[in-house]
């Protein structure tokens, strides 16, 4: 191997092989001007390794966005035991109902009065909203009321601070009044 | 090291179905050393931050462009540079990108070479585009096809650049003794 000052570079740098790393060595063994060269190659990148890596001032963490979030087919899509789980779930929970509501055989000469069903129906939805509504005016109403006595505690804080600032100032007036009245002191 | 890659294999797999904590884990484990390339290519800390956050910004939505993960480490620092040269070209519009040297005359053994200060002069002298081969083949330990992917440049022209940034802080940090200096 002849001298040559790349042949050092890539040396240092890590980028021979292990067969020209082993002639590189060989080389500068013998070679004067090489070995020095490559000490202060090797010198410099010491020197380099002396800065050392900062701490981000702040970490850097995304949270999640619903632009960048998978459908909710794409992740049960991608997620085969939650797939099988609730293909399970839906098997057992037919099953169930099928026991429940297992069709009973009709009576002979029975006859289905479907306006009676419908009446029966009407009736439980009529209940279930007004049930709804009346728990939710409920809900409202206290509220509401806690609202009314927050609010009525606020202004009566409000008030106690009012009186006491008017209180101050004319507890001030009345001290500037009787210094004027006296006039200067001497 | 193999462990180190497989996980983040699988980490990228993960987030490119949208999981972002798993980005978050393989932000937390690239952030640091992106960091550190684009404050020491853009020297402002500030400038060197809101970069990195852009860089893995860009990195998430364009994840799934990348063809293979084991070539993350590169693809990111791609981006990293492109974006940083971007915010340069930006501040700099008369389009000129070869930073000069700072400071002509900072060699002749002048700096400790013991003192980071030193160093950062050192680093200082070279062009953006020396500095930034310096950047990535000491500080980040990238092969020589890897910085030319990132720089978008031959081989050949990272070795060039690199070289002779070598050259230059060689005569800065490690200056031939001459005996009769003063």
């Amino acid at each position: 191997m002849s001298c040559s000052s790349e042949d050092l570079k890539a040396y240092v740098v890590g980028e021979l092989g292990q067969r020209e790393k082993a002639a590189v060595e060989v080389h500068v063994r013998a070679c004067e001007s090489c070995h020095e060269e490559l000490d202060r190659l090797n010198l410099t990148q010491s020197a380099l390794a002396t800065l050392e890596d900062e701490e981000p001032p702040r970490r850097i963490a995304f949270v999640s966005d619903r632009v960048f979030e998978p459908r909710w087919w794409q992740t049960m899509w991608h997620s085969g035991p939650a797939m099988g789980f609730a293909s399970a779930a839906v098997l057992a929970a037919a099953i169930l109902v099928h026991g429940f509501e297992r069709p009973v055989a009709p009576a002979p000469n029975a006859v289905v009065d479907t306006a009676q069903i419908q009446k029966s129906v009407d009736a439980a939805v009529t209940k279930a909203v007004s049930d709804a509504q009346a728990k939710q005016a409920a809900e409202f109403a206290k509220v509401l009321n806690a609202s009314e006595t927050r609010l009525e505690q606020q202004r009566q804080s409000d008030l106690a601070t009012v009186q006491q600032a008017a209180d101050y100032y004319r507890k001030q007036l009345a001290r500037y009044e009787v210094a004027s009245n006296e006039g200067p002191a001497q | 090291m193999i462990f180190r890659e497989v996980e983040d294999r699988d980490l990228i797999a993960k987030a490119r179905r949208g999981h972002v904590d798993a980005y978050n884990v393989l932000v937390s484990r690239w952030e640091k050393r992106v960091f550190n390339y684009l404050l020491r290519l853009v020297r402002q800390r500030e400038d060197a931050l809101d970069l990195s956050q852009d860089v893995f910004l860009k990195a998430y939505q364009n994840l799934k462009k990348l063809d293979d993960p084991a070539k993350f480490p590169a693809w990111l620092f791609r981006i990293a540079h492109n974006e940083a040269y971007s915010l340069m070209r930006k501040n700099r519009p008369e389009g000129e990108m070869t930073v000069e040297p700072r400071m002509a005359e900072a060699s002749g053994g002048l700096f400790p070479i013991e003192s980071t200060l030193a160093v950062r002069a050192a680093l200082d002298l070279l062009s953006s585009d020396q500095r930034e081969a310096v950047l990535l083949k000491v500080y980040q330990g990238f092969k020589f096809e890897e910085m030319a992917e990132i720089l978008a440049c031959p081989v050949s022209t990272v070795k060039s650049r690199l070289y002779t940034a070598l050259d230059l802080l060689k005569q800065t940090l490690a200056p031939v003794s001459t005996g009769g200096a003063e």
